[in-house]
Protein backbone atom coordinates (compact mmCIF):
# COMPACT_ATOMS: atom_id res chain seq x y z
CA UNK A 1 0.00 0.00 0.00
CA UNK A 2 1.29 3.01 -1.06
CA UNK A 3 0.91 6.47 1.06
CA UNK A 4 0.58 9.51 -0.09
CA UNK A 5 1.14 12.78 2.19
CA UNK A 6 -1.21 16.02 1.07
CA UNK A 7 -0.48 18.95 2.56
CA UNK A 8 -3.51 21.55 2.77
CA UNK A 9 -2.42 24.85 3.99
CA UNK A 10 -3.60 28.71 3.13
CA UNK A 11 -4.59 31.23 5.33
CA UNK A 12 -6.99 31.72 8.39
CA UNK A 13 -10.41 30.86 7.36
CA UNK A 14 -9.72 29.86 3.76
CA UNK A 15 -11.38 26.19 4.54
CA UNK A 16 -8.49 24.11 5.23
CA UNK A 17 -10.28 21.97 8.54
CA UNK A 18 -13.42 21.96 6.62
CA UNK A 19 -11.73 20.59 3.35
CA UNK A 20 -10.30 17.79 5.25
CA UNK A 21 -13.59 16.87 7.14
CA UNK A 22 -15.03 16.72 3.90
CA UNK A 23 -13.22 13.54 2.27
CA UNK A 24 -11.92 12.21 5.66
CA UNK A 25 -12.81 8.59 5.77
CA UNK A 26 -11.64 7.93 9.54
CA UNK A 27 -12.48 10.75 12.01
CA UNK A 28 -10.27 13.46 11.65
CA UNK A 29 -8.47 14.13 14.37
CA UNK A 30 -8.41 17.76 14.75
CA UNK A 31 -6.68 19.89 17.49
CA UNK A 32 -9.16 22.82 17.78
CA UNK A 33 -9.04 25.72 20.45
CA UNK A 34 -11.17 28.78 21.19
CA UNK A 35 -10.04 31.76 19.23
CA UNK A 36 -8.58 34.35 21.15
CA UNK A 37 -7.50 36.85 18.05
CA UNK A 38 -8.36 38.69 15.19
CA UNK A 39 -9.40 35.18 13.94
CA UNK A 40 -12.65 35.32 15.74
CA UNK A 41 -13.92 37.73 13.34
CA UNK A 42 -13.97 34.78 11.37
CA UNK A 43 -15.05 32.37 13.25
CA UNK A 44 -14.96 30.85 16.97
CA UNK A 45 -12.49 28.00 16.84
CA UNK A 46 -9.05 27.64 15.30
CA UNK A 47 -6.53 24.43 14.64
CA UNK A 48 -3.74 24.80 16.68
CA UNK A 49 -1.52 21.98 15.72
CA UNK A 50 -2.69 19.79 12.59
CA UNK A 51 -5.71 18.22 11.02
CA UNK A 52 -5.35 14.80 10.07
CA UNK A 53 -7.81 12.70 7.65
CA UNK A 54 -7.01 9.41 5.44
CA UNK A 55 -8.88 8.64 1.99
CA UNK A 56 -8.47 5.48 0.21
CA UNK A 57 -7.28 6.23 -2.97
CA UNK A 58 -7.94 3.62 -5.23
CA UNK A 59 -7.02 -0.34 -4.12
CA UNK A 60 -3.42 0.57 -3.64
CA UNK A 61 -3.01 4.15 -2.45
CA UNK A 62 -3.86 5.54 1.00
CA UNK A 63 -3.38 9.51 0.90
CA UNK A 64 -3.16 11.05 4.35
CA UNK A 65 -4.39 14.52 4.25
CA UNK A 66 -2.53 17.35 6.82
CA UNK A 67 -4.43 20.63 7.55
CA UNK A 68 -1.80 23.30 8.90
CA UNK A 69 -2.94 26.10 11.19
CA UNK A 70 -3.43 29.35 9.69
CA UNK A 71 -1.80 31.72 11.82
CA UNK A 72 2.11 31.90 11.17
CA UNK A 73 2.96 31.98 15.01
CA UNK A 74 2.39 28.14 14.07
CA UNK A 75 4.76 28.65 11.40
CA UNK A 76 7.11 25.67 13.08
CA UNK A 77 3.38 22.94 12.50
CA UNK A 78 4.22 24.37 8.14
CA UNK A 79 7.63 23.55 8.72
CA UNK A 80 7.04 20.28 10.38
CA UNK A 81 4.29 19.29 7.68
CA UNK A 82 5.83 20.36 4.68
CA UNK A 83 9.05 18.30 4.90
CA UNK A 84 6.88 15.12 4.90
CA UNK A 85 4.66 15.99 2.48
CA UNK A 86 4.30 14.91 -1.33
CA UNK A 87 2.08 17.44 -2.63
CA UNK A 88 0.21 20.59 -1.11
CA UNK A 89 -3.02 22.43 -1.64
CA UNK A 90 -2.97 26.17 -1.32
CA UNK A 91 -6.55 27.13 -0.59
CA UNK A 92 -7.01 31.00 -0.33
CA UNK A 93 -10.82 32.63 0.04
CA UNK A 94 -10.86 34.15 -3.55
CA UNK A 95 -13.62 37.03 -1.84
CA UNK A 96 -10.84 38.18 0.88
CA UNK A 97 -7.74 39.72 -1.04
CA UNK A 98 -6.81 41.50 1.82
CA UNK A 99 -5.20 37.84 2.50
CA UNK A 100 -3.48 37.30 -0.50
CA UNK A 101 -0.28 38.81 0.63
CA UNK A 102 -0.64 36.64 3.36
CA UNK A 103 -0.99 33.54 1.05
CA UNK A 104 2.22 34.54 -0.88
CA UNK A 105 3.99 34.38 2.14
CA UNK A 106 2.81 31.31 3.09
CA UNK A 107 3.89 30.13 -0.65
CA UNK A 108 7.74 31.50 -0.23
CA UNK A 109 7.98 29.90 3.37
CA UNK A 110 6.92 26.41 1.45
CA UNK A 111 8.96 26.68 -1.64
CA UNK A 112 12.12 27.93 0.52
CA UNK A 113 11.75 24.23 2.16
CA UNK A 114 10.20 21.90 -0.29
CA UNK A 115 10.08 21.67 -4.24
CA UNK A 116 7.41 19.17 -3.81
CA UNK A 117 4.55 19.91 -6.63
CA UNK A 118 1.39 22.16 -5.82
CA UNK A 119 -1.93 23.71 -6.78
CA UNK A 120 -3.79 26.64 -5.46
CA UNK A 121 -7.30 26.04 -4.49
CA UNK A 122 -10.26 29.39 -4.63
CA UNK A 123 -12.62 28.87 -2.17
CA UNK A 124 -15.70 31.28 -1.37
CA UNK A 125 -15.78 32.08 -5.58
CA UNK A 126 -19.65 32.10 -5.07
CA UNK A 127 -19.26 35.55 -3.01
CA UNK A 128 -20.12 38.57 -5.14
CA UNK A 129 -16.41 40.03 -4.31
CA UNK A 130 -14.64 36.62 -5.53
CA UNK A 131 -11.18 37.67 -7.95
CA UNK A 132 -11.09 35.91 -10.75
CA UNK A 133 -8.62 32.55 -10.59
CA UNK A 134 -6.27 34.35 -13.39
CA UNK A 135 -6.14 37.75 -11.09
CA UNK A 136 -5.69 35.58 -7.99
CA UNK A 137 -2.82 34.19 -9.50
CA UNK A 138 -1.14 37.59 -10.36
CA UNK A 139 -1.32 39.02 -6.55
CA UNK A 140 0.20 35.32 -5.44
CA UNK A 141 3.28 36.30 -7.58
CA UNK A 142 2.56 34.48 -11.09
CA UNK A 143 1.96 37.25 -13.77
CA UNK A 144 3.07 34.85 -16.54
CA UNK A 145 -0.22 32.36 -16.70
CA UNK A 146 1.68 29.37 -18.01
CA UNK A 147 4.55 29.39 -15.35
CA UNK A 148 1.46 29.47 -12.79
CA UNK A 149 0.49 26.48 -10.91
CA UNK A 150 -2.95 25.23 -11.84
CA UNK A 151 -5.65 27.06 -10.25
CA UNK A 152 -9.08 25.53 -9.34
CA UNK A 153 -12.45 26.39 -7.71
CA UNK A 154 -13.09 24.43 -4.14
CA UNK A 155 -16.14 24.33 -2.16
CA UNK A 156 -14.53 22.66 1.11
CA UNK A 157 -18.01 21.95 2.67
CA UNK A 158 -18.70 19.53 -0.56
CA UNK A 159 -17.11 15.74 -0.69
CA UNK A 160 -17.10 15.85 -4.73
CA UNK A 161 -15.66 19.25 -4.92
CA UNK A 162 -13.10 18.02 -2.74
CA UNK A 163 -12.35 15.20 -4.36
CA UNK A 164 -12.00 16.88 -7.57
CA UNK A 165 -9.47 19.01 -6.22
CA UNK A 166 -7.89 16.01 -4.40
CA UNK A 167 -8.12 14.28 -8.28
CA UNK A 168 -6.43 17.22 -9.47
CA UNK A 169 -3.65 17.81 -6.74
CA UNK A 170 -2.67 14.13 -7.93
CA UNK A 171 -2.73 14.25 -11.42
CA UNK A 172 -0.58 17.01 -11.02
CA UNK A 173 2.17 15.62 -8.95
CA UNK A 174 2.00 12.49 -11.22
CA UNK A 175 2.81 14.56 -14.33
CA UNK A 176 5.38 16.95 -12.72
CA UNK A 177 6.93 13.41 -12.18
CA UNK A 178 7.01 12.43 -15.52
CA UNK A 179 8.60 15.45 -17.08
CA UNK B 1 -12.65 41.71 37.14
CA UNK B 2 -10.06 42.31 34.87
CA UNK B 3 -6.89 39.59 34.17
CA UNK B 4 -3.80 41.79 36.25
CA UNK B 5 -0.69 40.65 33.92
CA UNK B 6 1.63 42.51 36.46
CA UNK B 7 0.18 39.84 38.90
CA UNK B 8 0.85 37.21 36.26
CA UNK B 9 4.17 37.90 35.71
CA UNK B 10 4.78 38.25 38.98
CA UNK B 11 3.97 34.82 39.92
CA UNK B 12 6.10 33.63 37.11
CA UNK B 13 9.14 35.52 38.35
CA UNK B 14 8.36 34.63 41.50
CA UNK B 15 8.25 30.86 40.37
CA UNK B 16 11.36 31.18 38.18
CA UNK B 17 13.60 32.57 40.47
CA UNK B 18 12.52 31.14 43.51
CA UNK B 19 12.22 27.48 42.67
CA UNK B 20 15.88 25.47 41.94
CA UNK B 21 16.65 24.73 38.39
CA UNK B 22 13.80 26.36 36.77
CA UNK B 23 15.07 27.92 33.91
CA UNK B 24 11.91 29.37 32.56
CA UNK B 25 8.07 29.57 32.58
CA UNK B 26 4.99 31.33 30.54
CA UNK B 27 1.62 31.03 30.48
CA UNK B 28 -0.43 30.87 27.39
CA UNK B 29 -3.68 31.23 25.77
CA UNK B 30 -5.33 27.62 24.61
CA UNK B 31 -5.14 29.05 20.66
CA UNK B 32 -1.47 29.57 21.07
CA UNK B 33 -1.12 33.63 22.47
CA UNK B 34 1.31 34.87 25.35
CA UNK B 35 -0.53 36.09 28.18
CA UNK B 36 2.85 36.68 30.47
CA UNK B 37 6.16 35.22 30.38
CA UNK B 38 9.38 34.46 32.13
CA UNK B 39 11.73 33.14 29.55
CA UNK B 40 15.59 33.14 28.98
CA UNK B 41 17.01 35.59 26.63
CA UNK B 42 17.09 33.73 23.10
CA UNK B 43 13.64 32.63 23.27
CA UNK B 44 10.88 34.08 21.21
CA UNK B 45 7.52 34.70 23.46
CA UNK B 46 5.24 34.00 20.27
CA UNK B 47 7.27 31.08 19.16
CA UNK B 48 7.05 29.73 22.91
CA UNK B 49 3.47 29.86 23.20
CA UNK B 50 2.19 28.59 19.96
CA UNK B 51 4.14 26.03 20.65
CA UNK B 52 3.24 25.47 23.96
CA UNK B 53 -0.32 24.99 22.76
CA UNK B 54 -0.06 22.93 20.02
CA UNK B 55 1.77 20.18 22.37
CA UNK B 56 -0.74 20.41 24.78
CA UNK B 57 -3.49 20.01 22.41
CA UNK B 58 -1.70 17.11 20.75
CA UNK B 59 -1.29 15.71 24.34
CA UNK B 60 -4.66 15.83 24.94
CA UNK B 61 -6.33 14.78 22.25
CA UNK B 62 -3.85 11.15 22.70
CA UNK B 63 -5.29 11.13 25.78
CA UNK B 64 -8.75 11.01 24.61
CA UNK B 65 -8.38 9.22 21.22
CA UNK B 66 -6.01 6.65 22.47
CA UNK B 67 -7.95 5.95 25.96
CA UNK B 68 -5.62 7.52 28.30
CA UNK B 69 -8.48 9.72 30.04
CA UNK B 70 -7.85 13.29 31.03
CA UNK B 71 -4.34 14.17 30.63
CA UNK B 72 -2.42 16.14 33.92
CA UNK B 73 0.55 17.29 31.58
CA UNK B 74 2.74 16.56 29.19
CA UNK B 75 6.16 15.98 29.95
CA UNK B 76 9.57 16.29 27.44
CA UNK B 77 12.95 14.96 28.59
CA UNK B 78 15.87 16.25 26.96
CA UNK B 79 19.72 15.91 26.92
CA UNK B 80 19.52 19.19 28.83
CA UNK B 81 16.73 19.41 30.47
CA UNK B 82 12.89 19.35 30.96
CA UNK B 83 9.57 21.05 29.35
CA UNK B 84 6.43 20.67 31.49
CA UNK B 85 3.39 21.53 29.94
CA UNK B 86 0.03 21.25 32.13
CA UNK B 87 -3.30 23.33 31.83
CA UNK B 88 -4.52 26.03 33.80
CA UNK B 89 -7.96 25.62 33.98
CA UNK B 90 -9.76 26.57 30.08
CA UNK B 91 -8.26 29.73 29.28
CA UNK B 92 -4.91 28.70 29.78
CA UNK B 93 -2.06 26.59 29.40
CA UNK B 94 1.40 26.79 31.53
CA UNK B 95 5.06 25.96 30.33
CA UNK B 96 7.84 25.22 32.75
CA UNK B 97 11.25 24.72 31.27
CA UNK B 98 14.05 23.20 33.61
CA UNK B 99 17.23 21.92 33.78
CA UNK B 100 18.40 18.74 33.31
CA UNK B 101 19.67 18.71 37.18
CA UNK B 102 15.92 19.54 38.80
CA UNK B 103 14.10 17.16 40.62
CA UNK B 104 11.16 15.81 39.21
CA UNK B 105 9.28 15.24 42.37
CA UNK B 106 9.80 18.95 43.55
CA UNK B 107 9.30 19.84 40.15
CA UNK B 108 5.81 18.64 39.72
CA UNK B 109 4.98 19.88 43.32
CA UNK B 110 6.05 23.64 42.89
CA UNK B 111 4.16 23.44 39.26
CA UNK B 112 0.88 22.52 41.29
CA UNK B 113 1.24 25.70 43.55
CA UNK B 114 1.64 27.35 41.10
CA UNK B 115 -1.06 26.51 39.22
CA UNK B 116 -3.50 27.49 41.94
CA UNK B 117 -1.94 30.75 42.45
CA UNK B 118 -2.39 31.51 38.65
CA UNK B 119 -5.56 30.08 38.33
CA UNK B 120 -6.85 32.09 41.01
CA UNK B 121 -5.99 35.37 39.43
CA UNK B 122 -7.47 33.52 35.87
CA UNK B 123 -11.39 32.99 37.59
Amino acid sequence: MEIMRLVVTGPVGAGKSTFIRSVSEIEVVDTDRQATDETLLLKKRTTVAFDFGRLQFGPDMALHLYGTPGQSRFDFMWDILIHKAHAYILLVAAHRPGEFRYARRILTFMNQRSSVPMIIGLTHVDHPNAWEPANVGVALGYPNPFECPPIINVNATEAASVAQAIIKLIEHSTCECLV
Amino acid sequence: MAISTEKLSSILQNFVTSTNDVEGAALVTPDGLPLAASIPGGMDEERVSAMSAAMLSLGERIGSELARGSVDRIFVEGEKGYGVLTSCGEDAVFLVLANQSAKQGLLMLEIKRTLSELKLLLA
